[in-house]
């Protein structure tokens, strides 16, 4: 159970504050409800170039990184397609630094031309790095675009193409940020060695004189209901065959969820599970396999993956991989592997509630979300889930027109 | 009141770090377990280490393998069976290969300890190393090492401590996946047998250790197994002259990865601590020197960093990013570049004194929760150091001049004696 006070400003800003002595430091997280899916399709990867720009000093802040530094803390932010979260750790006695530099970013960050140019460069490097000079790196641009036609989750965080981040003007930029960036749109989640009373006057002092903005979404159309299975083949230079087989399910807080994660933890959570078991193990069919939820806020993605050892065929290996996903939908999972998955997931809920920045980020992504206390109401659900439930949930899921299919195969063969 | 935004509010200085040493209990075998309490979470973690690293492999691969497979099965368990246990309890268990140590560690609710601590006790005692789990994980490490061959970066940081240690050294990686189809099973069992004895290994206990778990600790671990008479391997081979410029070509490649560094003095070493923060100010944190000359202002590279790696036997200073190909000399020239003002020109104390409090915040994390103060007590404790030497630390970093710091950069970062490896395409 994490213990947690609530309490709304004047201009819209959540504040979210929970207490741990266990340590000297206190985390300040702020989360925009902002991600790549409130992108323009052609201005994709924005959100994220946008988390970069922000580093380069706000309206009263030169910079970010010496002040922080300067009392002994750190700092960093991610972009995923739902949210943008940036967080400091400092020193408790050192808050107000963390909330003077988080509140400045809100009010508005110093847009340079020369920022902007060398950030674009940054970026376009991550991009290289991460995506186009890795093995495997465009896997994820290429599922999302074959699983998803509407709705944006259709491109990854660093966006479609390096040219959407090279044309980006500081005109956009200041767009992006005016429609995104405002204190209605944003919760402050401040965790550690601090009492909530003292969290919640500096969070009034920093964050009071910032004015609510009004914001411009654009309009998220959901994903219409697949009425055909899809498949597309693709030839790298890459040493290995693996595929993706990736199926539409519900959104996170739905009650579907639950079942959906419980059955890829019996799939593919750990060494005794079916996967790893029956056809890494039993047939040796797969160097590596897993069967995992993209897990994002709006309607997501079953996966099942695998990577094929040598000499397997490609089709057969990936048709056993199928074939066991598809039992679930069949047969109930035995009472035994149903204790099993949910003693994991008790066993990690508290483990999680032991690093006090972890918290912070959960309690800030539930908010988002919605409400923070379901991070309290997590467990219960996963503890009420049947081997029925299970079943239902899979065979909703794993139909064949419901289905995407990704070949990704070795130039070399 | 209006709020003045441009005046930055008061800044603390971290005045101490309170150390907390661990209790140190011996068993009845010799074995030293160390138990750090605290927490309100009943989650315990468990970490056994032994002196088993490559360091002490007649073949280069023979200590991670013997780590892999102690999950394989035992003289009276399947691999299955040990599998089930551990996801049941949903306990972490994971078993892993250093250069000096091997490591095994169970992250554990306390109530499930009882089933748990036999079974880790089984398979440290009596692994039974099955021939076809054996040729699984072998595959599947070489599967893995096939793809890995195929990423700059990790073939540069190979291809840098291969030049500085020569092929063979227990340091030195080895250079293809079909390496793998050398290791021997009776090899890695041998290893196992000589260096997962009582007598080689140290537990560390963190988290809510209370009596109780103390006593399941002591009741499962306390009698002698293995032959203590194994002679401890001294390994001695020369290191080569390295090569001052390494280019290993990668077809393709949409960015060069780039490694710079020397050998260099270890943890023990009394310059450490001031080595340690003339590191930090080139490349050790977000707004070093490398990071606002290479990624900040010219844009080259995602990340750069440079970093004392130290081992038990050497240490290294290796400076790496990866980069845009058409940068690649751009950016060895900007990194030698700034070594050299390193040597010649003296710090500001407007640059020193953030790094100085940034290093003092990161010895707090080290000593922050249960967990991170008994990592930081095993590593000090593995290159025979103890808590003393944050003191020597935080003397180092409060005291350090801008002239001593340039000293020491003239005598351990001299361009000259620098290796520089490129992994990439020309």
């Amino acid at each position: 159970m994490i213990q947690f006070e609530k309490t709304i400003l004047a201009n819209g800003l959540r504040v979210i504050v929970h207490t741990d002595r266990s340590t000297p430091f206190v985390a300040v997280n702020v989360c925009y409800n902002v991600g790549a899916k409130h992108e323009d399709s052609s201005r994709t990867g924005f959100a994220h170039l946008f988390e970069h720009l922000t580093f380069g000093g706000s309206k009263h802040v030169p910079d970010f990184d010496t002040p922080i530094q300067n009392v002994g803390g750190t700092n960093n932010a991610f972009t995923t397609n739902d949210i943008t979260n940036y967080y400091i750790t400092v020193p408790a006695n050192n808050i107000e630094t963390a909330l003077w530099l988080e509140s400045d970013r809100m009010v508005g960050p110093k847009f340079t031309k020369k920022g902007l140019e060398v950030q674009r460069k940054v970026v376009i490097e991550e991009f290289r790095q991460r995506n186009l000079n890795k093995p495997y790196g465009d896997t994820w641009h290429l599922l999302r675009d074959l699983s998803y036609k509407v709705h944006p989750y259709r491109w990854p965080t660093i966006g479609l193409t390096p040219e959407h981040i090279e044309q980006a003007t500081l005109e956009e930029v200041k767009d992006f940020f005016f429609h995104h960036y405002a204190p209605n749109n944003a919760v402050l989640v401040i965790t550690g060695n601090i009492t909530p009373d003292h969290a919640f006057r500096m969070a009034e002092k920093w964050f009071s004189d910032i004015p609510e903005r009004e914001i411009k979404n654009l309009a998220i159309f959901p994903e219409p209901v697949q009425t055909q299975g899809r498949e597309l083949t693709v030839h790298r230079d890459v040493p290995i065959d693996t595929f993706y087989v990736a199926w539409h399910m519900s959104s996170r807080l739905d009650k579907d969820f639950y079942a959906a994660d419980l059955l890829s933890d019996i799939l593919s959570g750990g060494n005794s599970s079916r996967v790893e078991e029956r056809l890494v193990k039993g047939q040796k069919l797969f160097a590596e396999a897993d069967v995992f939820l993209s897990g994002e806020n709006d309607p997501g993605l079953f996966i099942a993956t695998g990577k094929l050892n040598d000499g397997v065929n490609f089709e057969s290996g990936r048709q056993a991989l199928i074939e066991e996903v598809l039992k679930s939908a069949e047969t109930e999972v035995t009472p035994h592997e149903l204790e099993k998955v949910k003693n994991k997931v008790e066993a990690e809920q508290v483990f999680n509630e032991i690093g006090y920045l972890e918290k912070a980020m959960q309690l800030a992504a539930y908010e988002i979300l919605g409400d923070a206390g379901q991070i309290n109401r997590q467990a219960d659900h996963y503890r009420n889930v049947s081997a029925d439930d299970i079943r239902k949930v899979a065979s909703g899921i794993l139909r064949p027109e419901n289905c995407n299919l990704l070949n990704y195969l070795s130039l070399k063969k | 009141m209006t709020l003045k935004r441009n005046n930055p509010p008061p800044v603390f200085g971290v005045d101490g770090v309170e150390y907390i040493e661990p209790n140190r209990f011996i068993l009845d075998n010799g074995v030293e377990l160390f138990t750090m309490k605290s927490g309100d979470q009943e989650v315990v973690k468990i970490d056994f280490s032994f002196r088993a690293g490559s360091w002490y492999a007649q073949s280069r691969l023979d200590s991670i393998m013997a780590a892999l497979m102690l999950q394989e099965g035992t003289k009276t368990l399947k691999a299955s069976e040990i599998a089930n246990t551990f996801d049941f309890y949903g306990a972490q268990f994971s078993s892993s290969s250093s250069y000096d140590y091997n490591y095994i560690t169970l992250l554990s609710l306390k109530k499930y300890l009882h089933h748990l601590l036999p079974l880790v006790s089984e398979i440290i005692r009596n692994s039974s190393f099955p021939e076809e789990e054996f040729e699984i994980v072998r595959q599947k490490r070489k599967q893995r090492a096939i793809v890995d061959s195929g990423r700059v970066g990790l073939i540069a940081q190979k291809g840098f401590l291969r030049n500085l240690f020569g092929e063979g050294h227990p340091y030195s990686p080895v250079g293809s996946p079909e390496f793998f189809d050398t290791i021997s099973l009776s090899d890695v069992k041998s290893h196992y047998d000589n260096f997962y004895r009582s007598d080689n290994m140290t537990i560390t206990a963190s988290g809510f250790v209370d009596s109780e778990v103390i006593q399941l600790i002591t009741g499962n671990f306390s009698s002698t197994w293995g032959n203590s008479d194994t002679a401890e391997r001294e390994n001695i081979q020369q290191l080569p002259i390295a090569d001052k410029l390494v280019f290993i070509e990668k077809e393709g490649a949409n960015q060069n990865a780039v490694a710079i560094g020397k050998l260099f003095p270890t943890q023990n070493h009394p310059d450490f601590p001031g080595i340690k923060l003339l590191c930090t100010i080139l490349g050790g944190y977000f707004g070093s020197r490398l990071m606002s000359n290479i990624r900040e202002d010219k844009g080259y590279t995602y990340s750069i960093q440079a970093s004392p790696i130290s081992f038990l036997h050497h240490g290294v200073f290796l400076i790496f990013a990866e980069v845009k190909t058409d940068k690649t000399e751009a950016t060895v020239k900007e990194i030698f570049h700034e070594m050299e003002k390193l040597n010649s020109e003296l710090i500001t104390e407007k640059e020193l004194i953030p790094i100085q409090n940034y290093l003092l915040g990161r010895i707090l994390e080290d000593f922050d929760g249960p967990f991170a103060r008994a990592q930081t007590f095993s590593s000090l404790r593995e290159v025979n150091l103890d808590f003393e030497f944050y003191d020597r630390l935080i003397h180092a970093i409060k005291t350090t001049t801008p002239q001593e710091i340039r000293e020491l950069s003239q005598k351990y970062l001299a361009p000259e004696t620098m290796s520089t490896i490129i992994a990439g395409i020309r």
